[in-house]
């Protein structure tokens, strides 16, 4: 079993490493969380420091993926992590209110983001496929 | 106040990732200075409405002008494909900001 999982994890197929892109995924997430959270709560240099380092690592880290795997996939994945993270942090660390409604727009909100990313990456891959 | 920063903050966004393509199709001192300068006031003005707004409204909000736009530039300056389900996800983005706006 852990030999099966570490051949998966170092298998070369030419795009990267399947199982480590979806892992950079979520890591590029993450940084983005943080760096959201720390645009509207830092306040020394320290902390705005880490916000430009967290927004330099999501970003560059985005940028790589959109290149290995399927635009439209990693946007999907990105920005529903990235929406969902926020919120909960918000609740969880800073104890914040959502009202029902709110919920019910922010949701329709990542479903039309994701939904135009999606349809944009397939158009662009049937293009792709004329030229 | 914070909303018209909000919207400041996606179309800054926008002018960031129309100079991302043009950096990826055509490098230019121009295109890196859009990419760079876009990004860093769309920051600015995002941590601005931020003051008011909830962080994660306000990153949702932002995140949905900024793919809007650049779709828009897309389909009206690059001539990308104005497909019906294209232009049905970008009125329920709309649709959603205007309503998040409201109950705000």
């Amino acid at each position: 079993m852990t030999l099966w999982f570490l051949a998966g994890f170092f298998d070369y197929d030419g795009k990267g490493n399947l199982f480590m892109n979806w892992f950079l995924i979520v890591v590029s997430a993450i940084f983005e969380v943080a760096w959201v959270i720390g645009l509207k709560h830092s306040d020394n240099v320290l902390e705005w420091m880490l916000t430009v380092i967290s927004i330099c690592i999501s970003f560059l880290l985005l940028l790589y993926l959109t290149k290995k795997l399927p635009t439209g996939t990693v946007y999907t994945i990105f920005v529903g992590l990235g929406t969902l993270g926020t919120i909960l942090c918000e609740i969880i660390l800073f104890d914040a209110h959502f009202s029902p409604m709110k919920m019910v727009f922010i949701l329709s909100l990542i479903c039309g983001i994701i939904g135009l990313k999606y349809q944009t990456s397939k158009l662009e891959a049937k293009e792709g496929d004329k030229s | 106040m914070s909303w018209i920063f909000l919207i400041i903050a996606g179309c800054c966004e926008v002018i960031g990732v129309t100079g991302l393509t043009k950096v990826n199709t055509s490098p230019s001192f121009s295109s890196f200075f859009m990419l760079i300068g876009g990004f860093i006031l769309s920051l600015y003005f995002l941590s601005l409405s931020m003051n008011e707004i909830p962080m994660s409204i306000a990153y949702a909000v932002w995140t949905g002008i900024g793919t809007v736009g650049s779709t828009l530039v897309g389909m009206y300056v690059f001539d990308e494909p104005k497909d019906k389900w294209r232009i049905t996800f970008i009125a329920l983005i709309i649709v959603s900001v205007i309503g998040l706006k409201l109950v705000d």
